[in-house]
């Protein structure tokens, strides 16, 4: 067992998924078949033997509350601690929070309950595999009040991080900036470790000042007044983040690559659990073609589909055809029917010789439940 | 503690050793066999216990429990871990004064009568862990009740051919037995009972203990304790259910029952409003690569298709190779087939190898059905490249 608490904030970025999350909290978001985002960072803390977790909403967290359901799948259905989720309210003195300062506030007795040494707090967007013991580790090595988890990242395309760090010899911090847009840096995952009692001033402290935000008003401002040491826990493994609807789509697609499928999924006991739905395995039809695709159970596939997402309890029906595309739980695509480039949200039924068509950079979302 | 009464006990008999498989029983019982891409048999039993509103539930163990006893766990992935009642393992155990096997499936129940008097039930159910079907039991449960038998039998219609290698169930037009004939030459009918049993309790009981009392008894159900009650006079009845049923006991009629599940409309369909459950493997979505090509096939979660896959059925965690090819054939769990490796009409136990370039039961010309020679490879093997295995070998 480890030392830490866990806290997952499931509400962060919601607005830039819009569409997405409309319904639902960006933690709850499906990704990769069968998953919701959240379960990457909750396996990942169960994998690494953190058993007290708490996992911050704001709104819309029915459909979170229905996934994690006693939690059982993570192993967190335990007799002391496991997994809380700390749905937010309203006192005297404080609102419906801005920032994750202040969703702290509003949990402050869970933390002050809590007995381990340290939190680690973590976003719900980045999709990996990995093992928070070796972080802490680290941390504690590096003598430093705090640790950012970064990870190298290179693209041509640039991409905001909440953080961006440069580093000493050491692998402390030297510079620190928020909200930065990267192409070839160090990019944080939005994961930090420090100390629980240091985190509970913090918190306090902040609150009577107006402070909510974790990146700007805590972390960046300490550092910059020289009151806190700083060190990065540089994470090299697969990392995939989910900031935006594009990045939702690539990343989607980026599984597609068995590199980064392995990556995410291979890890030697770093499995990724989700919530068991008891469906059948898929039936592939006798005419059916289905090519560089992910598939989870549950699927009917008759028709053919390319290089897509398959999530559990889609339908394709004979003479139907699917490129380019995510089709999330229960969608029905009928005969005849053509789609390119398409986000599908949950249970879309899509009529026969429908067409329709997004393109890899601009993909077309359809809500859940529509008709069409 | 005191017990809540319950009005049905299940007692799921799944201490056979399941010879008739030969190596896919090696080293584990019948009942966890697995089957259909991501279940084991007794998943059938135990959802149907669940879906039919049974919630308390003893299974006899005896033969090589190690993986059932894992498997079944606490019963939370069917919904048995209860706090009254639930799922429970009963393996054979040790008295003050004698200590037994169980000698005969008669005799596993009369060894767990405790366990059954604790939740003093009107009915206790028999069931069988070999059998691949969804029956709603508390269907016939109400027939039991309303005939007021002491024994309502289930039985099917098989085609008279067959009916001498199943016990017969010779009936009054209201559904009353009057005569059992185990195995008959020359069957009179073809009621062919499917091993599963509701008995009053009360009545079970006592007859269970004079059996036990007579030494020349096989401790058996049907040779034994349904003759008796026969002769005694007590109200059978026989339970007509001819929905999809199989007993999967030989290596025939378990690749026989996999491929029931293939087609547009499967003789057997897993799917429907009453789900089977089974423990989860937690395995990321299947990937099929460019390379893959599927025709009529079940492919379960953790799978990674490069070759060809055709009227089969390929279970989690499976990995086919590019230019491999899998074809009228079963692979349980976590199988490897090598690169242009060729599998046909075979059932490949768990966590087999199949080496590059080798050739299970491939050179097969079928004129007919019964010409099929099933070629099975038990638990574990490794196949080397480019090795020969002849159609119908088990290894």
């Amino acid at each position: 067992m480890m030392n830490a608490v866990g806290i997952i904030f499931s509400n962060i970025y919601d607005n830039a998924l819009s569409e997405l999350t409309r319904e639902r909290t960006v933690a709850s978001l499906p990704f990769a078949a069968r998953y919701r985002q959240v379960d990457f960072i909750l396996s990942d803390m169960s994998n690494s033997g953190i058993q007290h977790i708490g996992i911050v909403t704001k709104y819309n967290y029915r459909s979170l509350m229905d996934h994690l359901g006693s939690c059982a799948e993570w192993d967190l259905n335990l007799k002391n601690n496991g997994l809380v989720i700390l749905a937010p309210y309203a006192t005297s003195h404080s609102g419906i929070y801005r920032g994750k300062l202040e969703a702290l506030y509003n949990s402050l007795d869970y933390l002050q309950h809590a007995d381990e040494e340290y939190v680690i707090l973590s976003d719900s967007v980045a999709v990996c595999a990995i093992d928070f013991r070796k972080v802490m580790e680290e941390h504690e090595d590096s003598g430093c009040d705090v640790t950012v988890v970064v990870t190298p990242y290179k693209s041509n395309q640039e991409k905001q991080f909440p953080v961006a760090v440069e580093l000493d010899a050491k692998g402390n911090v030297r510079d620190m900036g928020i909200d930065v847009s990267l192409r070839d840096d160090l990019g944080g995952m939005g994961i930090y470790v420090m100390r629980r009692e240091a985190l509970i001033e913090a918190v306090k402290r902040c609150a009577i000042r107006g402070r909510y935000h974790l990146e700007r008003d805590y972390l960046l401002r300490e550092f910059n007044k020289g009151d806190m040491s700083i060190h990065a826990y540089v994470y090299r493994g697969t990392a995939l983040f989910n900031f935006s609807t594009i990045d939702y789509y690539q990343n989607s697609m980026a599984l597609l690559d068995p590199e980064i499928f392995h990556g995410i999924f291979d890890q030697r006991g770093l499995t990724i659990y989700t919530k068991v739905r008891d469906q059948v395995p898929t039936y592939f039809g006798e005419a059916s073609k289905i090519d560089d695709c992910i598939v989870a159970d549950g699927c009917r596939l008759l028709g053919s589909a390319e290089h897509s997402i398959i999530f559990r309890g889609v339908t394709i029906a004979k003479s139907a055809k699917v490129k380019d595309c995510i089709l999330m739980q229960g969608c029905v695509i009928s005969e005849g029917a053509e789609l390119e480039g398409m986000i599908l949200d949950k249970d879309v039924v899509v009529r026969p010789y429908t067409v329709l068509k997004g393109t890899r950079e601009h993909p077309m979302i359809i809500e859940k439940g529509a008709n069409i | 503690m005191k017990f809540q009464k319950k009005r049905c006990v299940a007692m799921l008999l799944a201490g056979g050793q399941g010879s008739r498989l030969l190596c896919l029983t090696e080293n584990t019982a019948k009942p966890a066999v697995p089957f259909g891409g991501k279940y084991r048999i007794i998943d059938f039993p135990l959802s149907n216990c669940v879906n039919s509103g049974i919630d308390t539930v003893g299974i006899l163990t005896q033969y090589q429990p190690l993986e059932l006893n894992e498997y079944v766990g606490n019963g939370a992935p069917w919904g048995l871990n209860r706090n009254h009642g639930g799922v429970q393992i009963l393996p054979p155990f040790q008295r003050s004064k004698r200590s037994e096997w169980y000698k005969g499936t008669a005799n596993a129940i009369y060894q767990n009568m405790r366990f059954i008097d604790r939740y003093d039930p009107d009915d206790v159910l028999i069931l069988s862990g070999d059998h691949i079907y969804k029956m709603d039991y508390a269907k016939m449960l109400d027939f039991h009740k309303d005939s007021g038998a002491d024994c309502t039998i289930a039985v099917r219609n098989v085609p008279l051919e067959e009916a001498s290698r199943f016990g017969i169930m010779n009936t009054n037009e209201d559904g009353s037995v009057y005569e059992f004939e185990e195995k008959p030459k020359k069957p009179k009918s073809t009621n062919a009972s499917m091993g599963i049993y509701a008995f009053r309790w009360p009545v079970l009981r006592k007859f269970l203990i004079d059996d036990e009392e007579d030494p020349k008894s096989d401790n058996d159900f049907g040779k034994n304790v349904i003759p008796a009650m026969l002769n005694a006079g007590l109200k059978l009845y026989a339970y007509r259910f001819d929905s999809y049923w199989k007993d999967v006991g030989t290596i025939k009629s378990l690749w026989d029952a996999n491929m029931d599940l293939l087609g547009d409309t499967p003789a057997f369909d897993l799917g429907g409003k009453d789900k089977i459950y089974s423990r989860s493997s937690a395995m990321p979505g299947a990937r099929l690569a460019a390379t893959s090509v599927t025709s009529n096939c079940l492919i379960a979660e953790g799978c990674e298709v490069n070759g060809t896959i055709r009227d089969s059925i390929v279970s989690y965690g499976c990995t086919i190779a590019e230019g491999a090819e899998v074809e009228r054939s079963v692979l349980m769990p976590d199988v490897v087939v090598g690169p242009g490796a060729v599998v046909k009409n075979a059932i490949v136990g768990e966590g087999t190898v199949i080496g590059e370039g080798a050739q299970i039961g491939a050179a097969q010309v079928l004129k007919d059905e019964n010409d099929r020679k099933i070629t099975v490879i038990g638990k574990d093997h490794e196949i080397e490249a480019g090795a020969l295995v002849k159609p119908g070998e088990v290894i």
